[in-house]
């Protein structure tokens, strides 16, 4: 039953690194940049799901904000932060990125407080029994059912729709697409927004599982999110989705059985490089 | 006759395709081959084999008689192969002088611990200077990749190769995106390069020039050899005749 | 003048650990983004070795050939991977170092190691010694630019596809770079370890491998002289100025973006420029 347990949880763990990765994923398809930042707008996401539900009462309603909110500053970054270096080395707009990161989460220290903040009336807290002595959340179970339906709308929506065809047709070739009429800027102004959106979803999400947000939640996930983007072969949407819930499964069976030897948050790592040597174009990835 | 380069029955596939088709060539001593082929050739792939970044399913190529498989391009390059790229590629951060000079530097640089030990740079100057006065570019010594034009960068790839005093040359493309001038210009100096005794093979689009300055052409045409031997000759072969003009009807 | 004495140690050692990177990132142009698990790597050996009772200058060569060591695994590491995706694997080798020093009872867990015996020497030794080591090697990095290994170095980090067309073998001299830059981290370390006398698994982690990829970025990245300028003031900021101390992260991070932003090869490069400028303003 413990197997049974560590596995379930771990899904629920890989699919908030899903919803996060997938963002990551989504830009680098398209600017090939390494966007650590993005877990900056997860954090934000969860401070101001916080935020509107205690002032309002409705958890839907801040979900919604968070995601209009976050997808709106999302678009901001990528037009400030990294539209003027993107002729330059890809590091220089990692290292960028790095820096926007550390002093997202100095601000929200600074803004928000050191502690954190909870909901004041958290929801979603009931239990479900699946089977005898196993009970789920509601909100673990919520997490799922959005991310399935959050990441099968966009795969839909990518396959179906003149937007999704435009912004397929911008990752694989942006000249060719730009020759058949396709302004690349508006692609990638809503590519930002998605992937901000994504993360924002995640933060509020993340936030009611822990019933707490405070400035570092961010810091871990963007380095495991930059772990999973490679390993799921880079730009791959079903690659990322894959390694996003294998680490979560990982993860949940390694804290018990390799907790004496390497931290929870260094496994992710220790396959990232093992991955990299392997084949230094991840694991999916083509080339 | 002494062979430079030999390439034996090499065979590349790329999935289904067959790139190139057991392909043999010799190049001697003192020779300026020109390779040519219309587009999709397998011109590329060829050279790309010489220079080992594609590996052949069959066949194998020689240097001076030594087998290159299994050897990295570094390794290729000193034992004897020296590339001029068809995209040109300086080194932006300094000088077209120290372009060529790191090249003239290979006793140098060859082992770290002798690259540590030394500071003195000017005897490499010295005859990067003379390399690039030699390829008409006396005048730019001190200028910066990337303030000139294409047809000093194309010239500055030919000096740096030959700063490695190669046993063979490899010239790929080296014509392309000159105008006629340009072209004219640079096949003169190739031809002078041969003339003093460098064995050059000069992989080429423009047939025109290619036609004025080598004396030996090899054919290649959907991987498959066409012909080799005497410019003359070649052109006179219906299959090149037809692979040029005819398309492959 | 105690204060004075601790300053100008903090400085020193800054001084030697940020140039120790930029001979890696600056010179032959490979990003690392987990150099803090070298100047680890050196602080955990040697204040195990001194805790043993070795005699504290003897430590120094042993942990530089260990960080060197484990410099080389990582230098192996970057013969497969380039860019961007080096500097997230060196990202992945220090949040590694962390994860398994924390797990490790020996070097004193998550608690880490406190009670580090001071150094055979007085304050004020200890200070000119650091300071004498920092001065070597800025003077050793000030010739290998000269050298032709320096020159080596300037091409891999132009172009690493061109040196070796050009017939040299680009991967030893990529070792060599790996090797020294986390030797010299290494010894950092060890002077780290002896002069605070506490180390955690904190002391090294991913913020300090950003902060000193700061301090070298935002002095002009391969300029010895505008990295060494630029680690002495942003290591010691922070401990004239409390508030600084209190905004230390954001004060790092906003100076880093504004750089990467704005003037990519930071200090010296604006010095250089506005020197060009000048000279030609003034004929």
């Amino acid at each position: 039953m413990l197997y049974l347990e560590l596995f379930i949880q771990g899904i629920v763990q890989g699919s908030i690194y899903g919803l996060i990765a997938l963002g990551l994923t989504l830009v680098y398809g398209l600017l090939r940049i390494l966007h650590v930042a993005h877990a900056a707008l997860f954090t934000l996401g969860g401070y101001i799901g916080v935020i509107v539900t205690n002032f309002t009462g409705s958890f839907a309603l801040a979900m919604f904000v968070a995601m209009i909110v976050v997808g709106v500053i999302g678009m901001a970054v990528y037009k400030f932060a990294y539209e003027p270096i993107l002729h330059r080395p890809p590091y220089i707009a990692l290292i960028a990125s790095i820096a926007l990161f550390i002093a997202s989460e100095e601000i929200y220290r600074i803004v928000f407080g050191p502690f954190g903040l909870s909901y004041i009336n958290p929801p979603l807290q009931g239990q479900i029994e699946i089977f005898s002595g196993f009970r789920l959340k509601h909100g673990e179970i919520l997490v799922m059912v959005i991310a399935v339906v959050m990441l099968s709308a966009l795969a839909w929506l990518s396959a179906n729709t003149r937007t999704g065809v435009a912004w397929r047709a911008t990752v694989t070739d942006p000249e060719m697409a730009a020759a058949f009429g396709i302004k690349i800027q508006n692609v990638r102004y809503l590519n930002f927004f998605i992937a901000s959106a994504l993360a924002a979803v995640a933060g509020v999400l993340v936030a009611l599982l822990n019933n707490l947000v405070e400035p570092t939640m961010g810091s871990v996930p963007s380095y495991k999110a930059l772990a999973i983007i490679v390993l799921g072969g880079l730009g791959s949407i079903r690659g990322t989705l894959v390694a996003a819930l294998a680490l979560g499964v990982i993860e949940a069976y390694g804290t018990i059985y390799l907790g004496k030897i390497l931290d929870r948050d260094a496994l992710a790592f220790a396959f990232l490089i093992i991955v990299l040597m392997v084949r230094p174009q991840g694991l999916l990835g083509e080339k | 006759m002494t062979p430079v380069l030999q390439i034996e029955n090499v065979t590349v596939r790329f999935g289904g395709v067959t790139a190139v088709h057991d392909v043999s060539l010799t190049i001697n001593v003192g020779e300026l081959v020109g390779f040519i082929g219309p587009n999709g050739a397998g011109k590329t792939t060829l050279m790309r084999v010489i220079t080992g970044i594609v590996k052949p399913q069959q066949g194998r190529v020689l240097l001076e008689g030594r087998d290159l498989a299994r050897k990295s391009i570094d390794a290729r390059v000193g034992a004897g192969l020296a590339l001029a790229q068809q995209i040109v590629q300086p080194l932006h951060d300094m000088s077209m002088l120290d372009n060529v000079a790191l090249s003239c530097g290979s006793r140098k640089t060859g082992r770290v611990i002798t690259a540590m030990l030394h500071t003195n740079r000017e005897p490499e100057r010295d005859k990067a200077r003379g390399l690039l006065e030699k390829v008409g570019l006396g005048n730019v010594v001190d200028a910066m990749p990337a303030t000139l034009p294409l047809g000093y960068l194309k010239r500055l790839e030919v000096a740096r190769a030959m700063a490695l005093e190669p046993k063979l040359l490899l010239l790929d493309e080296p014509l392309a995106g000159l105008n006629q001038a340009e072209a004219a210009g640079l096949a003169d100096l190739i031809l002078g390069l041969n003339k003093a005794g460098q064995t050059i093979l000069l992989i080429e689009h423009n047939l025109r020039e290619v036609l004025r300055i080598c004396p030996t052409l090899y054919v290649q045409d959907n991987g498959v050899p066409l012909a080799f031997g005497e410019a003359g000759e070649v052109m006179k072969n219906p299959d090149v005749r037809s692979a040029y003009l005819g398309g492959h009807a | 003048m105690a204060y004075e004495i601790t300053l100008a140690t903090t400085m020193a050692i800054s001084v030697l650990f940020a140039l120790s990177l930029n001979f890696i990132s600056g010179f032959c142009g490979q990003i690392s983004l987990g150099h803090a698990a070298f100047l680890g790597t050196g602080a955990y050996a040697s204040a195990t070795l001194t805790k043993a009772s070795v005699p504290f200058l003897l430590t120094l060569p042993a942990s530089a050939v260990i960080a060197g060591f484990f410099g080389f695994l990582i230098g192996l590491a970057s013969l497969r991977v380039r860019h961007d995706f080096l500097a997230i694997t060196t990202m992945g080798v220090g949040f590694l170092f962390v994860g398994v020093v924390r797990k490790q009872d020996f070097l004193g867990g998550e608690l880490g190691m406190a009670g580090i015996p001071s150094p055979d020497m007085s304050r004020e030794m200890f200070m000119v010694f650091c300071i004498f080591l920092a001065a070597v090697f800025a003077v050793f990095s000030l010739y290998i630019r000269r050298s032709w290994m320096g020159f080596v170095f300037d091409s891999i980090a132009d172009n690493e596809d061109v040196t070796r067309i050009l017939g040299i073998d680009a991967s030893r001299f990529k070792l060599a770079a790996f090797v020294i830059g986390t030797a010299g981290a290494g010894i950092a370390g060890a002077l780290y370890a002896h002069h605070f006398r506490y180390i955690g698994p904190d002391s090294f982690g991913f913020v300090q491998s950003v902060s000193v990829l700061a301090m070298v970025i935002v002095g002009g990245i391969g300029s010895v002289w505008g990295v060494a300028f630029a680690a002495a003031i942003l290591s010691v900021l922070p401990l004239l100025v409390q508030f600084v101390d209190d905004y230390k992260l954001l004060l790092y991070s906003a100076l880093l973006f504004a750089m990467m932003r704005f003037a990519p090869d930071g200090i010296a490069g604006i010095v250089r420029r506005s020197a060009a400028r000048f000279r030609r303003a003034t004929p």
